[in-house]
């Protein structure tokens, strides 16, 4: 009777205890560095927050129009709210582009015809810097590389744009 | 471009594209509690404008620290001192120099200064994060970059 309810000796008891302990305490170990390695996988895809800029899609012409809107930034111990501003229009292929309008020169604001001068092309008015209608700098002007193009998304009619990705030169 | 370090090495790298200074004039004063706020406001309301404009023009402004006075001071002293800035400037290729501000008190000395006046009138209390007062702003901005474009 007594040797039947003692299935479970003193020596297999702390035996189970340990090996049970002993195995927390490794996957407590283990997990993070696991976690690290497959870290690249888990992390979300690189792009920034985008934001509702308040445009319909059906509201953009093939005519470029400016659009600005404002978005939070942390910076150091600053947060701020920064305006953004983008040339938005669709194209040929009815495909929605969205320029940033800093210059690539020294940074100034272009403007879609800014210049009667030059129709169809954006201008700079700092230093007559142009570029085409597709934001490719106008060889022989001051700027070297096309305009910076928005990231974009578009849900549920309404356009969303992210951060400005800079474009190879011309 | 502003007084920074990042703008100022630009700047050293591109000097024959920046050929304009602009310097914002503002008051300042602490007597008499019924204008303390509207000074207060003109003060932020400049700021911004010269911000503004900086930021439509970056290329081709330099856009120095304010130039406080005291409002009550005399403007032929004022305009001595401010004499003293615009020779400092000119050590470096500077052809324009713009001076903005919203004390119409400059416009009667506008003829003494070496530079070219920005006058505004400009608002006397409002709210800076308003969207009237951001358009007015912009509106603002662009009529005056049109102003300094003409000058180049």
């Amino acid at each position: 009777m007594s040797e039947k309810k003692q299935q479970v000796s003193r020596r297999q008891f702390l035996n189970y205890t340990l090996t049970g302990v002993g195995g927390f305490m490794a996957a407590g170990m283990l997990a993070p560095m696991l976690r690290m390695a497959v870290d690249p996988v888990l992390q979300e895809s690189g792009h920034g927050d985008l934001t509702n800029v308040s445009l319909a899609v059906e509201d953009i012409t093939t005519d470029p129009q400016r659009i600005d809107w404002k978005v939070k930034q942390v910076d150091g111990w600053y947060e701020s709210e920064v305006n953004r501003s983008a040339w938005v229009f669709k194209d040929e292929n009815d495909e929605i582009q969205a320029f940033s309008p800093i210059c690539k020169h020294l940074g100034c604001v272009v403007s879609w015809e800014g210049s009667d001068e030059y129709p169809d092309q954006f201008y700079c008015p700092c230093h007559d810097g142009r570029y085409y209608k597709d934001g490719t700098n106008v060889p022989g002007t001051p700027p070297l590389q096309p305009l910076d193009v928005y990231e974009q998304e578009v849900r549920d009619g309404m356009l969303f744009l992210g951060d400005a990705v800079p474009r190879e030169g011309a | 471009m502003k007084w920074k370090k990042a703008d100022v090495a630009q700047y050293l790298e591109a000097k024959e594209y920046i050929d304009t200074i602009l310097i914002p004039l503002i008051p300042y004063q602490m007597t008499g509690d019924t204008e303390l706020e509207k000074n207060a406001f003109q003060n932020e309301l400049t700021s911004v404008l010269a911000n503004e404009l900086e930021k439509e023009l970056t290329g081709r402004i330099m856009l120095t620290p304010t130039y406080n006075y005291v409002k009550a001071a005399d403007r032929e002293e004022e305009v001595n001192r401010i004499h003293s800035w615009i020779e400092e400037i000119q050590q470096q290729p500077f052809p324009h120099i713009f001076l903005l501000t919203l004390d119409s008190s400059w416009k009667k000395h506008e003829q003494a200064l070496d530079g070219t006046l920005l006058w505004l009138p400009g608002m006397k209390s409002g709210d800076l994060h308003s969207a009237e007062m951001h358009r007015f702003i912009r509106d603002q901005v662009e009529q005056v970059s049109e102003l300094i474009r003409s000058y180049w």
